[in-house]
């Protein structure tokens, strides 16, 4: 399977699909619900790993980008501006057909049904375009807690890695977690993104069932529903977490 | 009083900022003897904050020494007491050094016992229950035992003063640092803060005090820096400094703030 078979340009030029929304379209969605469960799982495992993997990275490049060493610091600068300068899906094709064209990469099924060569790309393209922006995000959290308290840490003795762990960072996740949510939210709309190189999430199923049953409004407001379901419970969970962590801060 | 050596020497102290055009610290020589409460008064801007931070190295001065007991800090290296070379572990000697600021600086994520015994715990390995229960006695004695539990904003600007005095002095320090600690505070509330800096004094706590309570440095003060434009002006004691002032500058300014 070529990704050209499944490129939006396809579905675009394909006009002779019927645009109509019809009960019958779906209950032939129906018939590909394991698909939709598969991508389901695909888009949730490449959001959650992204999510990982591209807040260790960020917290990296923020610590980069404002510790005391140059190079690291221009680096990591340099680093963040290419990554939110340039379009997502080069980015992907460039980790995909470049950097990932020459290794050959096992292809083995994580859960039964995600092409591990597939989505190993998809996982490391996201996690570094979502790293840059999460850096940013990271670096204004840290700069925004005032520098009395970085004092006062280390008055009492505390290392500046003491200082960043147990003061500094604690204080600056909580200003900037609605950010953060934002950017977690970001991450798994954009995870739809990786359709385009064949990794089977949500968009992957749309356009399967696009292809063997001939409906295409059907399925799309079926994923629709699938990432409005995912989004949702993630932002109003992050807004919980920040209620908690708020406790310190209201009388 | 105690006085058996200095704890601090100060020598030719130099904080230059723009190259020098500014200059924050002059060429500041001094002695800090153990069991000195020691208060610099000057009119703002006349460097005197820019003198306490940098006994801790809070900031780091542009040339001169500090030799805290022994070790001059501003240096990359220290000797042992075997004569070897090490590096030097600043925050090793900061722990000596407890630092009280004019905006508290408590952590408002942590409760005020957390506060007090992030550092013990974190810094010189103490067990947590030893440290609290030293924490609770320390609370106990500024009258705060009850608020433990609390978090610092909900405490007032004197109570939040007083818990971070015994922050600092959880960590046994050899000397107590107070940059301006009632000025941001609301009238009423000086004087409780000022009432656990005179018993701490009492106590014979070595104390570098900079403060406009003119009071303060009176009553509690065994001797006066009046400093000017990154100068040390003139010292001595309060009688000295408040009843027979010598320089000109020093007259003018207590003409004002008496």
């Amino acid at each position: 399977m070529s990704f050209a078979a499944f490129s939006p340009r396809t579905i675009i030029r394909e006009r002779f699909v019927p645009m109509k929304l019809t009960a019958a379209g779906f209950e032939k969605v129906l018939k590909y619900a394991v698909m939709f469960r598969d991508g389901l799982v695909c888009t949730l495992s490449l959001s959650a790993l992204t999510v990982i993997l591209g807040f260790i990275l960020a917290l990296i490049l923020a610590l980069c980008r404002l510790g005391k060493f140059k190079p690291l610091n221009i680096l990591a600068s340099v680093y963040v501006e290419i990554f939110r300068a340039t379009p997502m899906l080069v980015q992907l094709f460039i980790v995909y057909y470049v950097v990932f064209g020459g290794i050959n990469l096992p292809s083995f099924r994580l859960f039964g049904s995600i092409r591990f060569d597939r989505f190993l790309p998809g996982v490391v393209a996201l996690s570094l375009n979502s790293g840059a922006y999460l850096s940013e995000i990271i670096r204004s959290g840290i700069q925004s807690i005032d520098g009395g308290q970085t004092e006062a840490a280390r008055s009492l003795g505390l290392s500046q890695g003491l200082t960043m762990r147990y003061i500094v960072l604690p204080q600056a996740i909580r200003n900037i977690l609605p950010a953060i949510a934002n950017e977690f939210v970001t991450i798994i709309k954009e995870s739809s993104i990786c359709y385009t190189i064949g990794v089977q999430e949500i968009m992957y199923a749309v356009a399967a069932v696009k292809g063997a049953a001939y409906i295409i409004a059907e399925p799309l407001i079926v994923a629709t529903a699938l990432y409005f379901c995912l989004t949702y419970p993630t932002s109003k969970i992050i807004a919980y977490f920040e209620r908690r962590m708020n406790r310190g801060h209201k009388r | 009083m105690v006085t058996n050596g200095s704890l601090i020497r100060v020598i030719d102290l130099k904080k230059y900022y723009n190259k020098g055009a500014i200059k924050a610290l002059d060429g500041v020589t001094v002695d800090v003897n153990r069991g000195d409460v020691m208060v610099v008064i000057g009119p703002s801007g006349s460097g005197k904050s820019t003198f306490l931070r940098s006994l801790n190295l809070m900031e780091q001065p542009t040339s001169g020494l500090i030799i805290f007991d022994g070790v001059d800090i501003t240096k990359k290296k220290e000797q042992t007491p075997d004569g070897k070379w090490v590096r030097l572990n600043l925050d090793l000697h900061r722990q000596k050094m407890g630092m009280v600021f004019q905006h508290f600086n408590l952590f408002p994520h942590m409760t005020i016992l957390d506060n007090m015994t992030l550092a013990p715990i974190k810094v010189k390995h103490i067990p947590q229950e030893a440290a609290e229960k030293k924490a609770l006695e320390l609370l106990d004695r500024v009258g705060l035992a009850d608020r433990a539990q609390a978090y610092p904003i909900q405490l007032s600007g004197g109570q939040k003063q007083r818990v971070a005095i015994v922050r600092a002095l959880a960590m046994s320090p050899d000397v107590m640092l107070f940059d301006e600690p009632t000025s941001a505070l609301d009238p009423e509330m000086v004087g409780e803060v000022l009432d656990v800096m005179t018993e701490l004094a009492r106590e014979g706590m070595t104390m570098v005090v900079v403060t406009h309570e003119m009071g303060f440095a009176r009553e509690v003060g065994n001797r006066v820096l009046f400093m000017d434009a990154g100068k040390l002006v003139e010292q001595g004691t309060p009688d000295d400094i408040f009843n027979h002032p010598q320089n000109a500058r020093l007259q003018d300014f207590l003409s004002k703030v008496l």
